[in-house]
């Protein structure tokens, strides 16, 4: 760019100290024409240099490397196709070509120096002769008129032989040919041009110097330099009688690169004199504030998407500006909505403006600036206010460049373009913005209150498309819509709902009150995206975010039931990572939806997944575990940092964690109780029973502090009934403030918990002591737990049932009767022994039946005539009587043996 | 002198035992001291032998010392203290050791290690085991054991691989051999111990009609439960072992067989056989589990077994004798 700077500059210095006419016209010119020089340039350069490679390579019969270079050049020409388009065929390119065909030539015509070859090169040879036969037919033209050119003027040839071969430019073919080189050019020629002779020495003394030291030391500008020098020659031989025409040629130059620079030749014709009028115009230009137009020319449609487009060609190539560009786009916006364009234009340069805001950042993960994100929601809502004003704008993805109408006119306008991915884009860079926010600074605060801002941008594009956007556009909008909507609290429906509306504050909550609730609105938006969409990914999401909601606001049963009915546990797994995060957010919420409705056991079962991995903070999608590099490479890191949810969507993981260890606990430890004696009683909850362990493992026991301490304290206490202390381990002013304070009903919780923790300590007293008593009142069961006497009835009521007490109820007394026939631990005790022991024997004959074939057997030592069958079929009796006993008591039956036997 | 006569061809076999009140005694209450649960007390015994029987005519313990004293050391303690025995005139020849047990378990590599060292050291050496918890019911339990002349050589070659141990034809019968044990008293003793049997109350001699016997054999079976463990793992390591054997067996006369098949072969085309190639590098046999630790369980379960059905057959005495009890008062 310095360069580029540096040569504006040069130029504008010499046309200081000229004052010429001709002059400042290139200057006015100067800022937009590097944005379009640029590709140009590089191409060339390009293309220069890989010319340069073949010509060393010719220079030491390097045929390989000469075919390898060539077709490194044919791809580089391609690639540089548009503007060979617009340019014509670089000369040098022709003449490369050309001299390239007659060395090949004369290399197949030297029979001796192909002997001498070695194999590869003598192959390369054929195939390059052959490849450029074949090309070259396409350049025919090109090439026999510069053969023509060479043939004409031997002069120069002659004096251009001395210096270096590539550079040998003839006159010739720069007049006839328009030059391809750039800005340098300009202010050389008109140096020509005015006749100021000591610098043209200068030049030329330079340029002779330069040429004849290498082709290999030369700069990309070594063209121009020959070209400049070439004139020079042109200057010494054909002054005179040439130079009319030659001046003629040079305005035709200028008028070109007008075309090249504000490509405004199509508008003003043919005419070359239009080039000179406009010249006039351009003289007074402040050099920082970039030009659209030059002065005068008539600002319609055309020009302005010419420029719009010629803006567009920068976009994505190296070196370009971004910001500057953006800066162009809200030019030409003013410069349209001043001239009265018409809407169309209007909406077509502000999607550009977007596209370009989000261009600016070339990095994927970095988020954009506040200021560029301010100005990103600006546009977009300036683009739907135009949008929603004039209805007859069509704007669409499906809208081709050439059939876009943006002129007014009767029709409506029709605009290529897609609003509905810019706002999706949008919400993508908001959602970035605030996972690159630390979440426990004011900015983050800031930056959420933007939300506001996005939800407004997405209500009226959903608003707008709902009246003209396809069923799937619906959908996508809608998806935002309820993404944003799915993960918050509406309290406004639930102080509603107990009846506490009314007296509020402020009008601004009377207002707020005043819209949907937000329940309406996700039942409306997810039943419109069922019934219609048919990306299954769209549906998934919503159907999540459905019960998301459900969950949320306790309505549990309607979230349980969508996500049975969705299946969505089946499939899961072969959704893509957000998705899978946005699954295991519903199903912790449903768990803990179902904890705040007493379902212990569906809470248990909806988080164990969960919470069992042990990942719970990964796969919630709320942060990166520490991992070693062999397990996560940088780009992986990226790619998870990439999927976090921002941290205002976070759930809670204490409550989380809390919310399980409470539930297991309420399971397991009345489980322990009843299978006290089971040898193979499985665990509910692994992790319960570890942190059960970790707090056996404190060889000093202070009182609880963290939640976990809390719930292994109370887990304690509830082993052994004590209901009042596992109570006050659950209920205190530290664990409401960690935990239960951040349920939206706290106090309903609470009183469920207090009574399931009563329910379960009585359950565990009855498993635990069962044995103690012979019978026991229920009066007095109902006093220890503070529960109504109905409710111990029926608990006792169905424990008997569900056969876990041997107990019968007597009525008149009130009073629970044991039938004492558990087995006793002693029994217990004899029954695993035995189990033992039959595993024992079991891996025995294992060891005998290898051993009986091979050697003969352990066993057998002694008394190796004993009959094996024997000795196995007393040890077959010892198993089953075993088996036998154990599967009775599996079954519940060992008690009615007993009692039987009794 | 009396030492080196009955022992000196190590033919002569260890009769009796006769063990001094004082010893018993002393023992009983070193335990009730130190010992506590399932933790074992250890310490010397001091006698001589005269002919076919040794007398064990004093003792001291072991003393209870944690490890952080890296200092102590006890066999300087133990030079010490039977020094110091000497020059009070009391027997002062080192015989052997007792040590305290919890529901009858002592067979273990450790006793195996120490009484192997003791008895290799000092041919007479036995090795008391006092059981606090029989004891407590009601009848001193005190025994006597000796490693059996097999096991001792056994230990000496230190080889307990499979082969060896069946070579040895060993089992778990005849690890340890029991030495009859007398208690003899001076006469004072036990004048004094007839005049104590006077005065002592009815409570104090009928602990042996407890009939409480759920948490004996609750324990009892808990440990019996455990070496079972024990026992299932060893056994399952050994199967392993076993099926690795065997495979390998199986691949080494693969091996051979397609040698011998290539060498005939080869012979038949007249090229030379293929050279000899060391099996057994080729084929390493597997690393072999001791079964010292299996026949060490075997014989522990076997005493645990035995002290159960002593215990329950006297319990059932008991019951029985109760039963009548209560059916002549009713």
């Amino acid at each position: 760019m310095s360069r580029f700077f540096a040569t504006g500059s040069d130029s504008e210095s010499e046309e200081s100290s000229s004052a010429d006419e001709i002059t400042p016209k290139a200057t006015g010119t100067t800022f937009s024409k590097h944005i379009v020089c640029c590709p140009l340039r590089f191409r060339f350069e390009e293309l220069t240099n890989i010319i340069k490679t073949i010509r060393n390579a010719m220079k030491i019969r390097d045929m390989s490397k000469c075919l390898e270079e060539f077709e490194q050049l044919y791809r580089a020409f391609l690639k540089s196709k548009t503007i060979v388009d617009k340019e014509g065929v670089p000369q040098f390119y022709i003449r490369l070509l050309a001299d390239l065909e007659d060395y090949l030539n004369q290399l197949w015509e030297d029979k001796e120096g192909k002997k001498k070859m070695n194999k590869n090169n003598a192959k390369a040879l054929s195939t390059l002769r052959q490849k450029i036969r074949k090309y070259n037919k396409d350049f025919e033209t090109e090439i026999v008129s510069y053969k023509e050119v060479l043939n004409c003027s031997p002069n120069v040839i002659s004096s251009s032989s001395k210096s270096d071969d590539d550079e040998d430019v003839t006159a010739k073919s720069l007049m006839k040919k328009k030059p391809q080189e750039e800005e340098k050019k300009a202010p050389e020629a008109s140096k020509f041009l005015k006749g100021e002779s000591e610098s043209e020495e200068d030049e030329e003394s330079e340029d002779w110097g330069s040429d004849s030291v290498d082709s290999g030391g030369e700069s990309e500008d070594n063209e121009g330099a020959a070209a400049s020098l070439a004139v020079v020659f042109l200057k010494k031989y054909v002054y005179g009688d040439k130079q009319p025409e030659r001046k003629k040629d040079d305005r035709r130059k200028r008028h070109k690169k007008m075309e090249q620079v504000d490509e405004e030749a199509d508008e003003e014709g043919e005419g070359e004199e239009g080039g000179w009028e406009k010249v006039k115009g351009g003289v007074p230009l402040v050099k920082e504030k970039p030009k659209m137009f030059a002065k005068g020319t008539e600002i319609n449609n055309a020009v302005v998407i010419k420029k719009l487009n010629e803006i567009l060609q920068a976009r994505g190539k190296k070196g370009t500006d971004r910001s500057a560009q953006i800066e162009l786009f809200h030019a030409l916006a003013g410069i349209s909505n001043e001239n009265n364009l018409g809407e169309g234009i209007l909406v077509k340069i502000k999607f550009n403006i977007i596209a370009s805001l989000y261009d600016y950042n070339t990095n994927l993960a970095a988020f954009m600036k506040a200021e560029m994100w301010k100005k990103c929601l600006e546009c977009i809502d300036e683009l739907l206010d135009i949008l929603f004003e004039n209805s007859n704008i069509f704007i669409g993805e499906n809208i081709a460049e050439d059939s876009e109408n943006l002129a007014i006119s009767d029709q409506p306008f029709r605009v290529r373009g897609c609003i509905l991915t810019l706002v999706e884009r949008m919400d993508e860079e908001f959602t970035k913005i605030m996972q690159n926010t630390d979440p426990h600074s004011q900015e983050y605060v800031d930056n959420l209150k933007d939300e506001g801002r996005v939800c407004g941008i997405i209500d009226r594009l959903l608003q707008y498309l709902e009246s003209k956007g396809s069923t799937e556009e619906v959908c996508r909008v809608y998806l935002r819509r309820i993404m944003h909507t799915y993960y918050k609290f509406d309290y406004k429906a639930h102080r509603r709902s107990l009846g506490l509306q009314g007296e509020t504050k402020s009008e601004q909550d009377q207002e707020e009150s005043e819209g949907e609730d937000s329940a309406i609105i996700m039942d409306r938006l997810c039943k419109f995206i069922y019934a219609k969409d048919r990306t299954d990914r769209i549906r998934t999401c919503a159907i999540l975010c459905h019960i998301y909601h459900h969950a949320l606001h306790s309505r549990w049963y309607q979230a349980r039931d969508l996500m049975l009915m969705s299946h969505l546990q089946d499939n899961i797994q072969h959704a893509d990572p957000p998705v899978q995060i946005l699954y295991n957010r519903t199903m912790v919420q449903l768990g803990i939806c179902a904890f705040r409705q007493g379902m212990i056991k569906d809470a248990h079962n909806a988080l164990l997944d969960i919470q069992s991995s042990g990942r719970a903070k990964e796969l919630l999608g709320q942060g990166l575990l520490m991992r070693n590099m062999q397990e996560r490479n940088a780009e992986q890191e990226k790619i998870e940092k990439r999927r976090q949810v921002p941290f205002h969507m976070h759930i809670n993981l204490e409550l989380l964690e809390c919310v399980y260890l409470v539930s297991a606990m309420l399971l397991e430890i009345p489980y322990m109780a009843a299978h006290e004696f089971d040898a193979r009683r499985r665990m509910i909850s692994k992790q319960f029973h570890h942190q059960l362990r970790v707090g056996e493992r404190q060889p000093l026991l202070g009182p609880p502090e963290s939640m976990r301490e809390h719930v292994v304290a109370a887990s304690k206490a509830m082993k052994m009934g004590d209901w009042r202390t596992c109570h006050s381990f659950i209920i205190n002013e530290k664990m409401n403030s960690k935990v239960w304070d951040l349920f939206p009903e706290t106090q309903r919780v609470r009183e469920m918990l207090v009574r399931k923790i009563q329910e379960e300590s009585l359950r565990t007293y009855l498993f635990t002591y069962s044995s103690v008593y012979d019978s026991i009142s229920m009066a007095t069961l109902s006093e220890m737990f503070e529960l109504e006497l109905p409710t111990v009835h029926s608990i006792i009521s169905k424990m008997i049932i569900n056969e876990e007490l041997m107990a019968s109820l007597d009525q008149p007394t009130q009073t629970v009767v044991m039938h004492r026939t558990e087995p006793t631990s002693l029994q217990n005790m004899t029954l695993q022994l035995a189990e033992k022991l039959g595993g024992l024997v079991e891996n025995n004959e294992r060891v005998f039946d290898l051993k009986q074939g091979v050697y003969g057997g352990y066993f057998n030592r002694g008394t190796r005539t004993r009959p094996r069958n024997l000795i196995k079929d007393h040890f077959q009796i010892k198993i089953n009587c075993g088996y036998q006993q154990r599967q009775n008591y599996q079954r519940g039956g060992y008690r009615n043996q007993n009692q039987s036997s009794y | 002198g009396d030492r080196l006569n009955g022992f000196e061809n190590g033919k002569t076999q260890l009769l009796c035992l006769c063990v001094r009140l004082q010893v018993v005694l002393k023992i009983i209450k070193h335990y009730q001291e130190e010992g506590q649960g399932s933790e074992v007390v250890q310490g010397v015994l001091l006698g001589l032998v005269v002919e076919d029987r040794l007398e064990i005519t004093n003792c001291f313990p072991f003393p209870q010392h944690t490890e952080d004293d890296v200092d102590f050391d006890e066999v300087q303690y133990q030079m010490e203290m039977m020094r110091s025995l000497r020059h009070v005139n009391i027997d002062h020849l080192h015989v052997g050791w007792y040590q305290s047990t919890y529901y009858g378990s002592f067979v273990s590599r450790a006793l195996l290690d120490s009484q192997f060292s003791y008895q290799h050291a000092i041919e007479e050496s036995v090795v008391l085991i006092y059981d606090p918890i029989k004891t407590a019911q009601g009848s001193l339990c005190l025994k006597a054991y000796r490693l059996t002349p097999k096991l001792m050589e056994i230990c000496k070659e230190k080889d307990f691989s499979p082969e060896a141990l069946k070579k040895a034809c060993i089992g778990y019968e005849h690890m340890l051999e029991e030495v009859p044990i007398v208690i003899k008293n001076s006469h004072l003793i036990n004048v004094l111990l007839l005049d104590l049997q006077e005065k002592s109350t009815v409570a104090d001699k009928h602990e042996l009609l407890n009939l409480s016997s759920s948490n004996h054999l609750e324990k009892s079976l808990q440990l019996l439960m455990d070496r079972v463990d024990g026992m299932s793992q060893e056994i399952v390591k050994y199967n392993t072992y076993c099926r690795n054997l065997t495979k390998q067996q199986q691949q080494k006369q693969q091996y051979l067989q397609r040698r011998q098949q290539e060498n005939t072969q080869r012979q038949s085309r007249g090229e030379p056989p293929l050279p000899e190639e060391d099996i057994n590098k080729m084929f390493k046999p597997p690393q072999a589990p001791p079964r010292m630790d299996t026949l060490l369980i075997a014989g522990q379960v076997n005493n645990y077994c035995q002290n159960i059905k002593a215990f329950t057959s006297q319990n059932l005495g008991k019951l029985f004798m109760a039963e009548a009890l209560q059916g002549h008062s009713s």
